[in-house]
């Protein structure tokens, strides 16, 4: 489990986040929502532990993040940014096994080569191993650095406790890259593995999610566990749109129709 | 991944180091065969006996050629691995220290110490044994750090702003450096004037010792890094993401790299472009992966240096060219072409 207790942060005179407590439980696809400067990513960048709260505590499972050193941090957590970008050429192989280097030393041992074989073949890239990274389409970029986020927190041992954080993994990527990612991203979910993805389609996070934090100018606006939950009044104000729930058939769930 | 192999690759290439130090070592003013040089090797280390019959060719060998040829190889080792680390660590494959100001910050600190700190005599009292390379250091450090400032922000480096950081800096490091060649005395004026193209000629055992010392420890601590240098490939989010700790990572090896170019500089003075093409062509060859360039570009600038140096001994013989010379007529046309492929591709990334 990740708890945020009473965080906030503070970029020079702008309070970015402001007393801000939610938890993210494992088993379930916690999604954070919001429009553009509500303080998603900022969230994200504190949960992860890249950045210090200006005041709260990060805690993963009861332990402050703040007092854990970065390698330890690194083998139970890993990050999935939007398009990285890689500086220099290298084998798809290569990047994926990045994953394993808060794991082994100098040389990776044979449990780390097979570990990125075995993510690269979970997202479907495994053909492409020895491929330059910087010569795949932006869809075949992310199901790679995917890979490379779950080797880094492969783990052997099934009691240990792991979270896993998506930042806008599926923008940009056509619809095909989306459902993919997403669709790994729920297969891992388990009572060890805690699961928190920033995402901007509100149809789709509607439809993958389990549990909901809406963000409006960096304070929680609604939390919720069903998007049904959630009243459109409150979507219609911190998004500045006309929102409409479209009841269909076939579909478990609602879909939204949005107007300006 | 593919271990083996890399291993073949060093392996090559340290055997074309042996024979480019070999010829390094044989071809010049005085020739010397390889089975001289093993005489000469095998006398003084006392496995064969010593007829003492050439003793001006052995003392000519051990005190003038053998320490120009070492200090010439691991020259080449030093830039290599600069512009290895240096393209790592702004994440970008046209720096090398030249370019970044390491080398001519480094030209400045020492020309300071040699023309103000009592002439030339100051290179060779004990004083300025130290004199020399610290302030080499010091003036190294501080142009190093100012580009990477001024070109980084966010995380990113700005190519352009790195260029034209790298020009301003180099600028008024060169404006230095010829102010003080314009009111040295002339002997010390005509030294800096040649040091400042680069020069093996006045290579000794201190030197080489000095510039040995350096490489090594910087060397070992590099290799250590190669696993982060590689994360940050990434970016520096993604790196810290894995466990690296990006900004100590840069400091750390920006004051390593910086050790190691100022005693070079200090030495031999400013050979620029060698630790651009390195990388590229090793990067070309076979791999970025941080742990293969760093031994590779150690061996590679080694032998690459070894061979410019009797290029230089021959082509105007029995007068010598500046090596700087020679590296930056292979270099520049090197780097122009990196700058035209990066235009074609836009800005997308390199070795695509």
């Amino acid at each position: 489990m990740v708890e945020l207790n009473g965080v906030s942060y503070r970029a020079g005179a702008t309070l970015i986040l402001d007393d801000v407590s939610v938890r993210f439980e494992p088993g379930k696809l916690n999604v954070v929502l919001g429009p553009n400067g509500a303080g998603k990513s900022t969230l994200l960048r504190l949960a992860t532990g890249l950045v210090r709260p200006t005041s709260g505590e990060v805690r993963y499972d009861g332990e402050p993040v703040a007092k854990l050193a970065p390698e330890p941090l690194a083998r139970r957590r890993a990050v999935l940014s939007q398009h990285v970008e890689l500086a220099f050429a290298l084998p798809v192989g290569d990047v994926v096994m990045m994953g394993r280097y808060p794991h082994y030393g100098r040389v990776p041992s044979a449990r780390d080569r097979e570990i990125v074989s075995d993510a690269l073949e979970l997202v479907g890239m495994e053909h492409k191993r020895e491929q330059p990274y910087p010569t795949l389409s932006g869809g075949e970029r992310q199901k790679v650095q995917l890979a490379r986020v779950l080797a880094q927190i492969w783990s052997d041992d099934a009691r240990e406790h792991r979270y896993l954080f998506l930042d806008e993994p599926t923008s940009g990527l056509d619809v095909h890259y989306q459902l993919h990612i997403l669709q790994v991203a729920r297969g891992l979910l388990s009572p060890e593995c805690t699961v928190v993805a920033v995402l901007h389609d509100l149809n789709v996070a509607f439809e993958y999610g389990d549990h909901f934090v809406l963000l409006e100018n960096g304070r929680v606006a609604v939390e919720a566990g069903k998007s049904s939950e959630i009243p459109a009044a409150v979507i219609e104000r911190v998004f500045r749109v006309r929102a409409r729930r479209v009841e269909s058939a076939d579909h478990a769930g609602d879909y939204w129709r949005f107007d300006l | 991944m593919t271990r083996r192999s890399d291993r073949t690759v060093y392996l090559l290439l340290a055997l074309c180091l042996v024979i480019s130090l070999v010829a390094s070592a044989s071809i010049g003013a005085f020739t010397f065969s390889p089975a001289t040089i093993a005489r000469y090797v095998g006398e003084s280390a006392g496995w064969i006996p010593d007829r003492a019959a050439d003793t001006l060719g052995r003392s000519v060998f051990f005190q003038l050629r053998l320490p120009r040829v070492l200090m010439g190889a691991l020259a080449g080792a030093v830039l290599g691995v600069s512009g290895t680390l240096m393209q790592g660590l702004f994440r970008n494959p046209i720096v090398e220290p030249g370019l970044a100001g390491t080398s001519s910050g480094a030209a400045l600190g020492a020309a300071l110490v040699f023309v103000l700190g009592g002439g030339a005599l100051a290179f060779h009292a004990p004083a300025g044994v130290v004199a020399v390379p610290l302030f080499a250091f010091a003036g190294a450090f501080g142009a190093t750090m100012l580009v990477y400032k001024v070109s980084s922000s966010f995380g990113k480096v700005n190519v352009f702003t790195l260029l034209l950081a790298g020009i301003a800096v180099n600028a008024v490091c060169a404006a230095g450096t010829g102010f003080l060649s314009y009111i040295a005395r002339d002997p010390q004026a005509r030294n800096i004037t040649f040091w400042s193209l680069g020069t093996f000629t006045t290579a000794d055992w201190r030197g080489v010792a000095l510039v040995g010392v350096c490489f090594v420890t910087s060397f070992i601590y590099a290799l250590g890094c190669a696993k982060p240098l590689n994360a940050l490939m990434l970016g520096e989010d993604e790196a810290a993401f894995l466990g690296a700790d990006p900004q100590r990572l840069i400091v750390r090896l920006l004051v390593v790299n910086t050790v190691m170019v100022a005693a070079t500089t200090a030495m031999v003075g400013v050979i620029a472009f060698v630790g651009l093409v390195i990388p590229h062509v090793l990067r070309m060859m076979r791999s970025s992966s941080y742990t293969f360039l760093l031994p590779a570009s150690a061996l590679l600038g080694a032998t690459l240096m070894a061979v410019v140096d009797v290029v230089a001994r021959l082509v105007i013989a029995p007068a010598e060219l500046p090596i700087g010379i020679i590296t930056a007529v292979i270099g520049a046309p090197v780097f122009l072409w990196i700058l035209l492929r990066e235009q074609r591709k836009g800005s997308a990334g390199f070795y695509g």
